[in-house]
């Protein structure tokens, strides 16, 4: 294959990195245990918990959604934030530097490999938890629902990539900074239930997670007339753009200077 | 390290259990702790149990709106000792994980003249140390934030501390079990014990009541240890003021039932990993590294 340059090269790494997301990792079929019946055992458990305490069955509804958005969240942490800290432990660092595209394609490709995994996951969540508990939607707007989950998962990666720029100068602090990135998200965002219940101001200092805009807008479109909307889902969907637009010019910054910053101190090869 | 004496040539069999189990803990303990300082450590112990308590907490109140009652004395308990199932048991699996493909050093450990089982259940005990702080500030939370019963007085530490340790036990024999499995599989190893961990969260009762699972799974429940081990804390800790998963069953049998489970898993766990270890160096896989 020949070289190619500008965008030509620019997609092909892009496509490059992406498939072994989408087509390498499902020649393995044992993801259809991991990557789908594993977040539903956690989400299976809080609809217990609704079950116990006597909730409506919107409720159970909220928590199947909220399984699906924690496999979208897992995915930027893990498999983006984390990532180059992984690929520093594998020695792949190194070589992704070295060739002739830059980092932004690589990162892209994760994206979007990375993406189209997960949707598939999350899909695969949502029907079996809704078939397993007999939940029913109503989705009446299905383009603005749409819409609304394009730009919460552009600004999702969007911010995966701020992360994945700020982990590039992180050994071992970047797995605990994950792991410290999970309940305390689940929480903020309102993974299962609606994030007004911690009160308007709270949910607007959390909305910075992309994921907690997005998914008061979908569950406003999914169980209209029942679920208390933090705001409007349109306007929702104007600060989703406003923060896809912000976390995708931060990445692009932070990303040029953390690396100039990790060649600097040496830390690009540093695996422990 | 400071403090580790040079063995002698005819030292005893348990004095030599004894000092890897000692130097197992405190290389445990290195790794889970060095990698900040101790207050950040510290808040990075007790963030993610408290967040769990609370989003528990604001379900509870998202939809009862109303008094406190025993529901949020049972999502603290099950909260507050959950940490230590993670730490212990996932974190001895992944333990081993991470000699056999991060640090390489499996190989080494494993053929260095101690014991494999006492270096695992001191790597174990190092993690669970770990879960201590969380245990304490959920209860904490949970007495001074929440309002649940947590009183002293009614306390039953004759109950408590056995069940206690039992606990312990229970989750090293388990951590066994899955280092047993885990000899044997490759590229999704890394993702088994939080399978085993996710699974042992729905049906030990941690955050509901195992009477609200279908039948089949309360009998599964029934017979792991953990899911005794929960109600022997919550009922030695908050003692009537409480949701049960065996209401039916008195304090008495909770810990016996508990101290027989323990005994049956920690021999099966014996065998299992026996067998495990044994099966892995005949077909030359015990330090097999899969690149994932």
């Amino acid at each position: 294959m020949r070289p190619g340059r500008g965008i030509v090269r620019f997609l092909r790494a892009m496509v490059g990195r992406s498939y072994p997301r989408i087509i390498g990792s499902n020649r393995d079929k044992s993801w259809l245990f991991y990557d789908t019946v594993l977040p539903l055992l956690g989400t299976i458990a809080f609809v217990y918990v609704y079950k116990t305490l006597g909730a409506p069955e919107r409720f159970v509804g909220y928590v199947i959604m909220g399984g699906a958005t924690t496999a979208f969240w897992m995915n930027v942490m893990w498999s983006m934030a984390a990532q180059f800290y992984w690929e520093k432990q594998g020695g792949n660092l190194e070589l992704y530097l070295m060739m002739p595209c830059g980092l932004t394609p690589i990162l892209l490709g994760m994206s979007l490999g990375g993406l189209v995994a997960t949707l598939l996951r999350a899909i695969l969540i949502v029907s079996l938890g809704s078939l397993l508990f007999h939940v029913s939607y109503t989705l009446r707007q299905i383009p603005l629902f749409l819409l609304i989950f394009a730009v919460t998962v552009v600004a999702l990666y969007g911010l995966g990539v701020v992360f994945a720029s700020l982990f590039l100068f992180w050994g071992r602090e970047a797995w605990h900074t994950v792991n410290l990135f999970m309940e305390p998200v689940f929480l903020a965002s309102g993974f299962y239930f609606p994030v007004r219940a911690l009160g308007f101001w709270v949910g607007v200092g959390a909305s910075i997670i992309p994921l907690t805009l997005g998914l008061d807008a979908m569950r406003q479109l999914l169980f209209a007339g029942s679920h208390p909307a933090l705001l409007p889902a349109r306007v929702e969907l104007a600060f989703l753009v406003v923060l896809a637009l912000f976390f995708l010019l931060l990445a692009r910054r932070l990303l040029q200077q953390m690396e100039y910053l990790a060649r600097r101190e040496g830390r690009l090869s540093l695996r422990f | 390290m400071g403090g580790v004496a040079i063995p002698r040539s005819q030292e005893g069999r348990f004095a030599r259990w004894w000092r890897t189990f000692t130097v197992a803990y405190w290389l445990g303990w290195q790794i889970e702790s060095n990698w900040t300082d101790p207050l950040l450590f510290l808040i990075y112990s007790v963030v993610r149990p408290l967040g769990g308590v609370l989003i528990l907490t604001v379900m509870f109140f998202v939809v009862a709106r109303g008094p406190r009652g025993p529901v949020l004395g049972f999502f603290v308990t099950g909260s507050a000792f959950w940490p230590f199932v993670v730490m212990a048991m996932q974190g001895m699996a992944m333990g081993v994980l991470a000699d056999r493909e991060h640090w390489k050093t499996l190989r080494y450990i494993y053929s260095a003249p101690i014991s494999y089982r006492a270096y695992l259940v001191g790597r174990s005990l190092a993690q669970a140390t770990s879960a201590l702080a969380a245990m304490g500030i959920t209860l904490l939370f949970g007495r001074w934030v929440l309002g649940i019963p947590l009183h002293l007085s009614s306390m039953r530490p004759l109950l408590l501390v056995p069940s206690f340790f039992l606990g312990i036990a229970a989750i090293v024999a388990m951590g066994l079990v899955i280092i047993s499995a885990l000899v044997w599989i490759s590229g999704e190893a890394w993702r088994l014990p939080e399978a085993v961990g996710a699974a042992l969260y729905l049906v030990c009762g941690v955050i509901f009541p195992v009477s609200v699972l279908p039948r089949g799974l309360q009998v599964l429940s029934m017979g792991i240890p953990l899911t005794w081990w929960l109600e022997a804390m919550r009922r030695s800790l908050l003692g009537e003021q409480t949701l049960l998963s065996f209401p039916w069953a008195s304090d008495g049998r909770v810990l016996g039932t508990l101290a027989l489970l323990v005994a049956v898993w920690s021999i099966g766990a014996a065998r299992a990993f026996s067998f495990a270890e044994f099966r892995a160096r005949a077909l030359g896989i015990l330090d097999q590294e899969t690149g994932h």
